[in-house]
């Protein structure tokens, strides 16, 4: 039934109670129910909210007897002591003896002359003979009676509280208020708000079209309700939703990682291999392979880290590591390579694997067959054998182009990079790069601009511009410019170009080789809006827990 | 990235016309110039050298002269600002390192002019005699080319402007100087013929640069001038240093360090005596070309210099007549893809300050005469005349940039490759990414340290002895990254103790590569996919290391084999290595207590390391 009121079982009692004894005050209430006062009270105002109860309200003077109040009575309140020792003194006594005998049982003068002048027991004489303190004629007439406060006190047997309000004029209600308004050691008399209960028509009416039901309120349900049924009958009370929970973290991947997973499947999507090279490399595929003559000074110890052990790579075509393993030399050589596939672990690279050495050399040297002059110095295979942390993820991709030179191919590499810097809030010694390379025979200056735009966009920056850059190993040379929207500025985010002839012809690829790539953690900081890029790499949970996953 | 400071109003000035800020922005961004922003600078004199430093207005001001090293405790004497555009210097073209080159290349782009730009030089007659000693092992800077220039009276500005261009192209061209350096003399002060030459270090005095008045060895200016300070290292295997001394027998410099204070320019030169000296003959070359032209720009006419050798040859000095090289259209509209015919790409190179010959004419010049394989033979090439100054031409791919560059990067159509391919992660990110997601899923967290580490934090402080070899790198700017790390705990346990104020428990997990030595690998290191993780508080302990590389494998489909090793950063008697398909993967434990200390730790920690995958 739509107009069925359901009660949990306080709201019911007071229901119960309002319809049975109504009106009824509220104080009442609580005492017949046995339900908490607030619980009383919420559920009335509800009831009067939608009608059902009238609530009328009065103002009432509550008389409250005070902790201690009969232990001072029986002491001897300071007026009493006095009146008693006036009396004794035949009615008066002259001010200073007074003082004297006050002093001597520590009553306070004051409170005797307050009290007493408010009794009208005692009054001060001035006259011829000096100040006297004497009994006033109506006490001295009358000297046992019991003043109406104390009556009243004494009735109520020195406990619990009264309204003023409901005492007969006999009783002296004035007086009493009077009297003991300003003695909170006795009692103390506050304005009270009393509410009166009252079925309205509308509630009668409901209890007798039966429509008051009372129902079960829990917190929680036990697995014995819900298993009994017993849920049906049990209302779970409503909370305020609107307040806080207790914060909780879930655990999560590393921000750094997520953008290195979201940068992977950008490339996988565009139908990228992926591919890897060692981090400890050969200066051979770090430098020489991309034209870079050996006394470059991105070659400097300044700029890259060499290791003391290993100290000494084998050139393409030298390593017989697995050589050994597969019994004796063979024609070419079985290397431990990326492929297409990204499974397998080692393929038969071409013969003209081996020549890479001695291409890379002559282009060198006199730029052999790629159209250029070279360096024009004496290539040292000794240089080209120190081993180095590799300096960018280029030499991932280089290897792949030298593994599969033919078109179409497509290859992505994310990594470790490393730089011998020291460390400030701009610079790590170690981080992450992305390259790709595209080996196409459409591959030229606006395929790549439309890759870059493509790959970009995944990457959730929607406007890309690009200008002339200089990059060592690609010509023509592009920077990629990304508009930012939550900064509202455009930003540098990457290189990328075209590979020089003298890097792909030695290589045996005799076609154009897109090529880019970016710095991870320059990305990361952009998009988390972080200045120091160590921030990236504390293990602080507090750290991880702020970055949320939709960053 | 050096930055260099143009003039902005010097700049118009050079155009014939005033052009809003933006579109000289806008404009040189086209050509691949950076403008990090446009300010109003102040300028203030070196006391010492008198030389003009400049810096930004509302920066502290100068106390420290770039120019000789000279340090005042109170600010140098301003002598006025102007409004200048910031740019980044763009590694490769020196020739747009100064505002005479800029607005050179500006006209081209702005459309003010185009084609090659002209330089007509008129001999002077200076001589300049090499002496055999330079060409000598033990006191080498054998290469020199000369020039002489005549220039509007030199002030403040253009003072400044040509030491900022010298400088600059000591950074771009001469690798600070090692290859190539530049001197600049007042040619009044100056009585030709000149001799490159030596002296000995400890002999013929001269009063250097910045020096006034006080006469120095060269040994005693690499010991206490700051330029010579700064720059000795070029001369530590000199026995002889160069010298230039004119027929009085006056120094003019001892390259690559310094000047003589006597024969320096000053406001009001009007004629100039250039060096260059090196080890490169093309970067020589390159240094004096690109200077040259540049002052052309502003205003000055060039002289040519006989340079006449020891063995009685003679060359002259510069010699700016335009090098040649060869372009096929066909090449160029395959490597750029775009629309280009012979009008439009002769268009495009103009613009870049190039000019374009007829089909197939003949050239003595390098890159066409060389067989080049990009070049397919069905057309014959056309031949582009390029200025002296752009020495970064070496190849038909550099001339497809100045065309693209030309055409506009802007009005390029960006499009697709049209080739099917398949996309394939690599497996041990398939791996990782498995194990990743089971770790999270029982609440652990991902961290992600430097796989550059330190003997101590990878060995002692886990009780590990450091083997006999591992990979170590020779030369860390910083201690701290002297190691490149075998395994991933010394960052879990890392991780522990920055958190170890956190309510336990703590569960942190790694997956990265480790690296370590092995002949058979094609480095001759190996490399590894690992997982590891540790978990931290008062139940931790074997027993939960082990539910956890348990779970782990098994969604991993793998079957473990366990078996109790002795392990020093492990609890004696709770350590295990675990076997999959025949092969040890990997180790799990609790961690021993001094372990724990070692990190500052007060509950017991639980931690294993698993190879995903072995990678090289």
């Amino acid at each position: 039934m739509s107009d069925e009121i359901l009660l949990n079982e306080a709201a019911y009692a007071v229901w119960q109670t309002v319809r049975e004894r109504g009106p009824i005050e509220l104080g009442e209430v609580v005492k017949i129910t046995g339900v908490d006062q607030a619980q009383v009270s919420a559920a009335a105002t509800d009831a009067s909210t939608q009608g059902f109860f009238k609530i009328t309200e009065t103002f009432k003077e509550e008389l409250a007897i005070s902790e201690g109040a009969r232990a001072l009575y029986e002491a001897g309140l300071p007026e009493f002591l006095a009146a008693s020792k006036l009396h004794q003194s035949g009615g008066e006594m002259a001010m200073p003896e007074f003082v004297e005998w006050a002093k001597r049982k520590n009553v306070a003068v004051n409170d005797i002359f307050k009290w007493g002048a408010a009794r009208n027991w005692i009054e001060r004489i001035k006259d011829s003979s000096g100040l006297r303190i004497s009994l006033t004629a109506a006490r001295r007439n009358n000297p046992d009676a019991i003043p109406s406060d104390i009556a009243l006190l004494t009735r109520m047997h020195w406990h619990g509280s009264c309204f003023l309000d409901e005492l007969d004029s006999e009783t002296q209600p004035d007086l009493i208020r009077e009297l003991l308004s300003k003695r909170p050691e006795l009692a103390k008399i506050k304005q009270r708000t009393t509410r009166s209960l009252n079925l309205t028509e509308k509630g009668t009416g409901a209890f007798k079209s039966r429509n008051v039901r009372q129902v079960k309120e829990r917190n929680t349900l036990t697995p014995e309700d819900l298993e009994s049924g017993a849920w049906r009958e049990i209302k779970l009370r409503p909370y305020d939703v609107t307040l806080a929970a207790r914060d909780v973290h879930p655990a999560k991947i590393h921000p750094l990682r997520k953008i290195i997973e979201q940068t992977r499947r950008a490339f996988l999507e565009m139908g990228f291999a992926e591919v890897v090279s060692p981090m400890i490399e050969s200066a051979f595929w770090n430098f020489d392979a991309l034209f870079q003559p050996q006394d470059h000074p991105a070659r400097d110890m300044q700029d890259t880290f060499y290791m003391r052990d290993p100290a000494a790579a084998p050139l393409p075509g030298e390593w017989d590591g697995l050589q050994s393993v597969h019994g004796g030399p063979e024609k070419g050589v079985r290397i431990h390579f990326p492929t297409r596939q990204g499974s397998a672990n080692e393929e038969m690279v071409p013969d003209t694997f081996v020549d890479i050495v001695n291409n890379v050399r002559l282009t060198h040297e006199t730029g052999w067959e790629t159209g250029s002059e070279g360096w024009g110095y004496t290539w040292s295979p000794e240089v080209s054998r120190q081993v180095v942390l590799r300096t960018h993820t280029t030499a991932a991709t280089i290897r792949a182009l030298a593994a599969n030179p033919n078109p179409p191919g497509k290859f992505f590499c994310v990594g470790w990079t490393y730089r011998n810097e020291t460390i400030s809030f701009k610079h790590l010694p170690v981080f992450h790069q992305v390259d790709g390379i595209i080996i196409d025979e459409e591959a030229n200056l606006a395929s790549l601009m439309g890759t870059l735009q493509e790959f970009y966009s995944k990457m959730g920056f929607g406007r890309v511009k690009f200008k002339p850059a200089f990059y060592p190993y690609t010509e023509p040379s592009v920077d990629v410019v990304v508009y930012m929207e939550s900064r509202g500025k455009w930003i540098e985010m990457g290189g990328a170009g075209i590979f020089r002839p003298e890097v792909t012809l030695p290589l045996g690829c005799k076609y154009p080789v897109l090529a880019w790539g970016l710095g991870i953690e320059r990305l990361a900081m952009i998009r988390f809006g972080l200045a120091d890029i160590r921030e990236l790499y504390r293990p602080s949970l507090d750290a991880l827990e702020e970055v949320p996953l939709c960053r | 990235m050096p930055i260099v400071n143009i003039d902005l109003a010097w700049l118009n000035r050079l155009l014939g016309k005033p052009y809003e800020t933006a579109v000289l922005q806008e404009s040189l961004e086209q050509i691949g110039c950076d403008v990090e922003d446009v300010v109003e600078i102040e300028r203030s004199r070196c006391p010492q050298c008198g030389s003009l430093v400049e810096h930004p207005l509302g920066q502290e001001e100068m106390k420290c002269c770039t120019m000789c090293g000279y340090e005042s405790e109170a600010s140098f004497k301003q002598v006025g600002s102007q409004q200048v555009m910031r740019l980044d210097l763009l590694a490769d073209r020196p020739d747009l390192f100064d505002v005479g080159g800029l607005a050179r290349a500006l006209r081209g782009t702005l459309g003010i002019e185009s084609g090659l730009p002209k330089y007509t030089t008129k001999g002077s007659s200076l001589e300049v005699h090499v002496d055999k000693s330079v060409t000598e092992k033990d006191s080498h800077r054998p290469f020199i080319a000369c020039a002489v220039m005549t220039l509007p009276p030199v002030d403040e500005t253009s003072l400044a402007a040509i030491m900022k261009l010298q400088e600059n192209l000591h950074w771009g061209v001469g690798r600070d100087r090692k290859l190539a350096s530049i001197g600049v003399y007042d040619f009044s002060t100056i009585t030709g013929p000149i001799n490159y030459t030596t002296i000995d270090p400890d002999k013929d005095p001269f009063v250097p640069l910045g020096m006034p008045g006080k006469k120095m060895t060269g040994r005693q200016i690499l010991e206490s001038h700051p330029k010579g300070m700064a720059y000795a290292e070029l001369l530590a295997q000199h026995k002889r240093y160069p010298v230039l001394v004119d027929s009085k027998g006056q120094v003019l410099s001892m390259p690559p360090i310094i000047n003589s204070e006597e024969t320096k320019v000053k406001q009001g030169t009007t004629r100039v005596f250039i060096d260059v000296t090196g080890i490169s003959r093309a970067a020589v070359t390159k240094s004096l070309d690109t200077l040259v032209c540049s002052l052309a720009e502003i205003g000055g006419t060039i002289e040519t210099v006989q340079v006449i050798h020891h063995d009685d040859t003679t060359n002259t000095t510069p010699d700016l007549q335009p090098r040649t090289a060869a372009i096929e259209l066909s090449e160029a509209k395959r490597w750029l893809g775009l629309p280009l015919d012979e009008v439009s790409l002769a268009a495009s190179l103009r613009r870049m300050r190039f000019d374009v010959g007829e089909r197939g004419a003949r050239s003595e010049e390098r890159v066409q005469s060389k067989k080049t394989s990009l070049l397919t033979p069905h057309s014959s090439p056309l031949t582009v005349s390029f200025p002296a100054y752009r020495t970064d031409i070496r190849h038909m791919v550099d001339l497809f940039e100045d065309v693209a560059i030309g055409f506009g990067y802007a009005n390029i159509e960006p499009r697709l490759v049209k080739s099917m391919t398949v996309g394939a992660p690599r497996p041990e990110e398939v791996l990782s990414d498995r194990a990743r997601q089971v770790l999270i899923g029982l609440g652990f967290s991902e961290i992600m340290s430097l796989p550059l580490t330190t003997e101590e934090q990878q060995f002692e402080r886990l009780r590990m002895l450091a083997p006999e070899r591992y990979p170590q790198v020779a030369n860390p700017k910083l201690k701290a990254y002297n190691v490149v790390r075998t395994h991933l705990m010394g960052g879990l346990m890392e991780a522990l103790r920055e958190n170890r104020r956190r309510v336990m428990p703590l569960r942190f997990f790694e997956i990265d590569n480790t690296a370590g030595l092995d002949e058979a690998a094609i480095t001759g290191a190996s490399e590894e996919r690992r997982v590891a993780f540790v978990e931290i508080g008062r139940e931790s302990g074997y027993a939960t290391a082990r539910s956890t590389v348990d779970s782990l494998l098994r969604e991993l489909g793998w079957q473990p084999t366990y078996a109790a090793i002795d392990h020093p950063t492990f609890v004696p008697g709770r350590a295990a290595t675990l076997t999959v398909a025949g092969q040890e993967i990997g180790i799990l434990g609790e961690v021993h207590p001094e372990v724990l200390t070692n990190f500052g730790l007060t509950y017991p920690v639980a931690m294993a390391e698993i190879t995903l995958q072995r990678i090289f």
